[in-house]
């Protein structure tokens, strides 16, 4: 009768494994075992291979010169102003278009096709429109990372709770209140989603217009040390162009712990 | 696709947009230096696919597009079954993954051109090492969102290892996969395009910034408008061919970009 323990009727006690769950540090081996072969086995002559250690000479290098600073703060620049741009520009319209089912229906095709754009593709149209300087900078890659943003946003907005917002009316809110303390917080998760899609893009878009424009960013170093052929540069600048991306992702993932954790409604 | 039924008022607005876009150019309202019309660049775009230009330009980057698409393809399926099944691969090796893969794309243009040259191989190169990441993490994301309940019932039926990969993994991971899949092909075009336009001149990437550099901007927008079709019709038509596939109608979100 009793045939089957007791424990095997209990729901199976597997530990969920989550997909997302961050991959332990010790997995950097891989990277480290390769980077050090090279380095053994690899030669400073070498011009399509040189050793990780010429990297670091060669950045050290144009640091001294005092041109890697300037370069990496005139990216730095580009990119978080027009992530901000972006952000609230595609968090407000995201928004407005979202709430408004005429503006939804009217307005989601030609989304659709601007989504579809591949974001480097329009620099070139945007160097000739705009010019050269930093203004067009910032528009291109605002223009190239706010469609994730506003569509993201959009979806957000059109599943917005109605009770939240009946609530806020009947508690006589003004419209500031109620966009700061119900609609703000509730869209939340949604921004974010869209702001760490765009993060990469803008990252990407920024570097590509500083490569065509070869005049201000890392960019353009990287542009000026591939002409010339100096692959150590190359290689060291291409380092500090993958530091820009881990740093770009980890400050997203920060920002949308620190927001959520204080701000959004608890579902 | 997500319009099933036409979006009659959507589709007046876009063409109402449009009209409005030649009507301010056209009528001299709006004098932006170089702005090109609606109209001018239909005319471009009829001449260039009467001119063969299209056939030469798209069929180059196409083919890049589609040989770099398969390779990374099948590169980021062998490496994402080996880490999404074996835990201790995963553990030894994600976080490099993860590293690599934040890189920005462009920074490696400079370094597939020092290895390559100027050549196609270039940018195939390129295309695939960006891509292969994009379906290896949906695969090994696939493979790991298995439902425990699924992997607990194939060991109480003492399934061996291979008949539990062919029966429940690799179809419960199919539907996270086949995006990556998608988004790979996607990103291949981008990187196809990108590395035309800093790095081999060939391709449609190319002729934008050559007609950029010309200040053709009617012809540049044509190009660009090819590049967009492209990319659209190579989506669909993978979405059509994934929808023949049985048991991956479910639709999937979350899936890594």
């Amino acid at each position: 009768m009793s045939s089957v323990p007791l424990r095997r009727l209990a729901p199976p006690r597997t530990r969920r494994r989550r997909s997302s769950a961050t991959p332990p540090l010790r997995g950097i081996l891989p990277l480290a075992v390769a980077l050090a072969l090279w380095q053994i086995f690899g030669s400073d002559q070498s011009v399509f291979y040189p050793r990780p250690s010429s990297w670091w000479h060669a950045l050290a290098t144009l640091n001294d010169s005092g041109v890697l600073w300037s370069a990496i703060r005139s990216t730095l620049v580009t990119l978080l102003l027009a992530m901000a741009v972006a952000t609230a520009i595609g968090a407000s319209l995201g928004y407005l278009i979202g709430r408004s089912r005429l503006a939804d229906r009217s307005l989601s095709p030609t989304l659709e096709v601007m989504r579809a754009m591949p974001p480097a593709a329009i620099v070139p149209a945007f160097l000739i429109l705009l010019g050269f300087g930093r203004g067009m900078s910032i528009t291109v890659v605002t223009l190239a990372s706010v469609w994730p943003i506003l569509l993201n946003t959009r979806t957000g907005a059109r599943s917005l709770n109605v009770v939240l917002l009946e609530s806020a009316r009947s508690l006589h809110l003004s419209p500031l209140a109620r966009a700061r303390k119900v609609v703000l917080p509730a869209l939340l998760p949604s921004i974010f989603l869209g702001v760490r899609v765009a993060a990469p893009i803008a990252l990407v878009v920024t570097l590509l217009v500083e490569f065509l424009v070869q005049f201000y960013g890392v960019g353009a170093l990287i542009a000026s040390a591939q002409r010339d052929y100096l692959s150590a540069k190359v290689y060291g600048l291409a380092v500090v162009a993958g530091v820009f991306g881990l740093v770009l992702n980890s400050l997203v993932a920060l920002l949308e712990n620190f927001a959520l954790r204080h701000h959004a409604p608890n579902r | 696709m997500s319009l099933r039924r036409l979006n009659l008022l959507g589709l007046a607005t876009a063409i109402g947009l449009v009209a409005i876009w030649q009507a301010l150019v056209a009528s001299g309202l709006v004098t932006v230096a170089y702005l090109p019309t609606p109209l001018g660049i239909a005319r471009a775009l009829g001449s260039l696919i009467a001119g063969g230009e299209l056939a030469k330009y798209g069929g180059h980057t196409l083919w890049v597009t589609l040989l770099a698409w398969a390779i990374a393809s099948v590169i980021g399926l062998i490496f994402g079954l080996l880490l999404g099944c074996f835990s201790t691969v995963w553990r030894y090796s994600m976080a490099t993954v993860e590293l690599l893969r934040s890189m920005p794309s462009v920074a490696f243009v400079p370094v597939s051109l020092l290895i390559f040259g100027f050549t196609a191989k270039m940018e195939i190169a390129l295309a695939i090492y960006i891509a292969q990441w994009l379906v290896l993490v949906n695969t090994i994301d696939g493979i790991r969102s298995v439902s425990p309940q699924l992997l607990e019932v194939a060991k109480m039926l003492r399934m061996p290892w291979l008949e539990r990969t062919r029966k429940i993994i690799l179809p419960a991971a199919m539907p996270v996969t086949l995006v990556g899949l998608r988004l790979g092909l996607s990103v291949s075009l981008i990187l196809a395009v990108v590395s035309e336009m800093i790095g081999n001149p060939a391709g449609l990437g190319y002729q934008l910034v050559y007609e950029q550099g010309a200040l053709q901007t009617n012809r540049m927008f044509a190009y660009l408008v090819i590049i967009g079709a492209i990319g659209v019709v190579l989506n669909a038509a993978l979405v059509q061919l994934t929808r023949a596939i049985p048991g991956t109608e479910r639709r999937v979100g979350g899936a890594k970009q």
